[in-house]
């Protein structure tokens, strides 16, 4: 039985073996097709790894260990790491691929020399459900092409027209089911696409809309293509066929005759990501204001939410108050909603229009002769808003801790410190919040750097805003480091700026890493730790 | 005689009830608010009260009608995401903290120290790294890729496996060894020793840490976001967010029906889990 059991362990273990070896020799030619270096170190590390794991018997105990290790390591310490080489890079919008993929790309694109436009025919454009335009070309009985109409980027992976005669039936053009035929007055409106469309016939030739004919059928015309940049290895430039020049490398793109063409491709830039957030002004500034803020709200949220989860704590924490178990089971409330239900939440109530804390406030308002709140919509309202709101969410946490921390300190204290005269506020302050503190503070500390990253409840109810006026990038005035990071890179509307954004998230790396260290020091958790072991 | 009594009971207890019951209102209106708008007759945001007039189900049904937003596709996406990787997670990481707490061997102490220090590093904060990362593995391994939820289940499973095994090595720590020594004695492998012996006496820290990060990834917004783009493919936070925002004042009763449907299944967990997820063993892993 025993035997068994092991022989049947080890076909497992051999199965899953020779598939995670399988997957690895089918990534290895394509991250090398990719250029993915970066990809074709991990993925032949880790294999060679987990080969001399699991074949031999040298690291028993990393046979445990190595499955959790190898995602952690991938997809949170190389990211780090890959996160530090992406802020020395001009990763970004443009800069997208490596120089062999722009290349590729630059050498698909094509143009008509004027000499070869030539052949004149009649020509329908339709449309189908997916509003793709199809041209049909009728360039003679024998030649009535019918295909997609695509942009010279499609061009040489589409396929070639095909000759469709039932498209023509007694002369007369039919409309294919499922198609819309394009008047001329569409024809126009869309003209501007239709311009850069063409059906593709064989690998040099194509058909182009020429003239739109309100009346009638519109008139195609015959191109044929030919390379538009061929790159040249010798003097690392890209040769223009149309205007016989040359365009060479500058930094991180090819120049024709002083204009960059798109798109270039992403180079090591040293610490340019960096001094930009230092030293450009329209970037320095704003990025001043978030770190600020930043820290800011992490204190205010947490001394606020830890203020009002004491209070509750001290004054339940009487003998023979009632309903004690229903306040705390209320109080615990905010906590067990998901946050992002929460902000989504408050956000409704805090809309300065239909919400009910405006509708709450009218009499106030009234009373006071001032305008109503424009809750979220000025910097001061979306401020004091984020801070009410991660109170509400945060106290609860808060009450718990207190609770059991202050059921820990020790009654006789309390009463010999009455016996010796001190008054309920002087026993608070001298003793019970001091005691609170030694238990409370790491707690408190993990609290304040949840918050310095709390991007859900920031980007779910004020999404960082209101804007901040002239910032050269997208940000606002609730915005704070990851969310500002996070509009960078991904949301800002100028472009995905992976570069920038990075080295942002440096920063903050940094701030975590200072916060972690003063917390380590303050409650010597390291010391702790290292008992344990 | 009566009235000195009442005066020392608002002294004693009054004055408690006052700021308990006030600071209860504060925590309990949003969330009665939004369950009761859930089922109430008229339910745009301004014409909203805590009581309603009338109930209806209107807006669930809404909710379930509506082809452009698949709310319960959502559901589904976040239940199955976050169920498999809180599953892979826990069963990693245990198979991790046995090594830990049973097996030694060198650099233990370091690995440990190691995982301690990563941990202290939120995983979505290197989330433009991760998000070239899979950008680039879409070309190598479409299936795995940006917009995929397997590539998803792999982010979080790295996120918290390091946190995750730490506090369940903590567990087996406190499970005596003299057990397994005698099993090692009959002659078992490491193997039966860790499934019959450890693993099931392990079970209740097991089951909490399941439901910890469980709800963990039901509630994360931003790698969800930076992830998936296809609708179809979105988790309950990215959606809910991204479609009802639109116009808040006439689809305020949809908005409350899915937030009572996104909210109560994790409010529930959290509540009969509330002593273990509190227990001063996880302060503050789940939220702060």
């Amino acid at each position: 039985m025993i035997y068994l059991s092991m022989t049947l362990s080890k076909i497992f273990r051999y199965t899953l073996l020779a598939i995670f070896n399988a997957l690895i020799v089918y990534a290895v030619p394509l991250a090398l097709t990719f250029e993915s270096w970066f990809f074709l170190s991990l993925i032949l590390v880790i294999g060679i790894f987990v080969n001399i794991v699991y074949f031999t018997d040298r690291f028993h105990p990393m046979k445990w260990i190595l499955p959790g290790m190898i995602f952690m390591l991938s997809f949170v310490v190389f990211p780090a790491a890959y996160n530090t080489y992406v802020s020395f890079t001009n990763w970004s919008t443009g800069h997208i691929l490596t120089k062999t993929q722009a290349i590729g790309v630059l050498e698909d694109r094509v143009f008509t020399p004027d000499n070869q436009k030539g052949l004149e025919f009649e020509m329908y454009i339709l449309q189908d459900l997916d509003l793709n335009f199809y041209y049909v070309a009728n360039l003679d009985s024998e030649n009535i092409l019918f295909g997609k109409a695509v942009s010279d980027d499609e061009i040489f992976s589409t396929s070639y027209a095909i000759h469709e005669p039932s498209l023509f039936m007694n002369g007369e053009f039919s409309t294919p089911d499922g198609y819309y035929l394009l008047s001329g007055k569409e024809q126009i409106a869309n003209s501007t696409t239709l311009q850069e469309l063409s059906l593709v016939i064989d690998k040099n030739t194509r058909a182009q809309l020429y003239k739109i004919s309100v009346f009638g059928a519109s008139t195609g015309r015959l191109t044929s293509t030919s390379q538009l940049y061929k790159y040249d290895e010798m003097n690392d430039a890209l040769f223009n066929n149309a205007t016989n020049t040359l365009c060479p490398v500058v930094k991180d793109n090819f120049e024709c005759e002083g204009k960059e063409i798109e798109p270039g491709w992403r180079v090591y830039v040293g610490g340019e990501n960096y001094s930009k957030l230092f030293s450009s002004q329209r970037i320095r500034g704003p990025l001043g204001v978030v770190a600020k803020w930043t820290f800011q709200f992490a204190l205010l949220s947490v001394i606020f939410s830890f203020a009002v989860g004491l209070l509750l704590s001290m004054i339940l924490n009487k003998d023979g108050l009632k309903f004690q178990r229903i306040y705390r089971a209320v109080f615990i409330l905010p906590y067990a909603i998901p946050a992002f239900v929460s902000a989504l939440v408050w956000k409704g109530l805090l809309n300065p229009d239909y919400g009910v804390i405006n509708s709450w406030l009218a009499p106030l308002y009234e009373m006071l002769d001032i305008e109503p709140v424009k809750w979220l919509k000025t910097k001061e309202s979306a401020r004091s808003a984020v801070i009410l709101v991660n109170t509400w969410l945060g106290f609860p946490y808060m009450f718990l801790i207190t609770t059991g921390a202050l059921q820990s300190i020790p009654k006789e204290l309390i009463e010999a410190a009455k016996v010796d005269g001190a008054t309920g506020i002087q026993s608070f302050w001298r003793i019970t919040f001091p005691l609170l503190m030694v238990s409370i503070s790491p707690l408190l500390i993990g609290s304040f750097a949840f918050n310095f990253n709390n991007f859900t409840l920031i980007f779910l109810l004020s999404g960082g805003g209101p804007p901040i006026i002239g910032s050269e990038v997208s940000v606002g005035w609730t915005d704070i480091l990851i969310s500002f990071t996070y509009k960078l890179a991904i949301s800002g509307g100028r472009g995905n700026l992976f570069g920038l954004a990075s080295s942002v998230t440096i920063i903050i790396f940094a701030l975590v890493l200072i916060i972690s260290a003063i917390s380590f020091r303050y409650t010597k958790r390291l010391e702790r730790i290292y008992g344990n072991i | 005689m009566e009235t000195s009594k009442f005066f020392n009971w608002v002294k004693e207890y009054g004055w408690r009830h006052l700021i308990a019951l006030m600071f209860a209102t504060f925590a309990v209106y949003p969330i009665l608010f939004v369950a009761t708008n859930s089922i109430a007759d008229f339910a745009n945001l301004t014409n909203s009260k805590l009581i309603p007039d009338g109930l209806t189900l209107k807006h669930y049904k809404l909710l379930s009608s509506d082809p452009l937003v698949p709310y319960f596709k959502w559901l589904y996406n976040t239940y199955k995401v976050a169920l498999i990787a809180a599953f892979f997670n826990v069963f990693l990481g245990t198979l991790a903290a046995y090594a830990f707490s049973r097996l030694q061997f060198k650099g233990r102490r370091a690995s440990l120290l190691t995982l301690v220090i990563v941990q202290m590093f939120p995983s979505f904060l290197a989330f433009v790294a991760i998000y070239l990362l899979f950008f680039q593995i879409s070309d190598i391994a479409p299936f795995m890729g940006l917009g995929t939820h397997i590539g998803l289940i792999l982010v979080y499973l790295g996120g918290s496996i390091g946190f995750n095994s730490w506090l369940i090595k903590g567990f087996m720590d406190t499970i005596s060894p003299s057990l397994d020594e005698a099993a090692k004695v009959d002659g078992a492998t490491d193997f039966q020793i860790f499934r019959k012996i450890i693993a099931p006496l392990s079970r209740p820290i097991l089951v909490v840490i399941f439901v910890i990060t469980f709800i963990g990834i039901y509630s994360d917004f931003i790698l969800a976001a930076i992830f998936l783009k296809d609708k179809n493919l979105w988790t309950v936070a990215v959606g809910i967010n991204t479609v009802f925002i639109d116009d808040f004042n006439a689809d305020w009763g949809v908005i409350a029906a899915s937030s009572v449907i996104a909210a109560t299944p994790i409010a529930v967990l959290f509540i009969f889990f509330q002593k273990q997820i509190t227990g001063g063993l996880t302060a503050g892993s789940v939220k702060g």
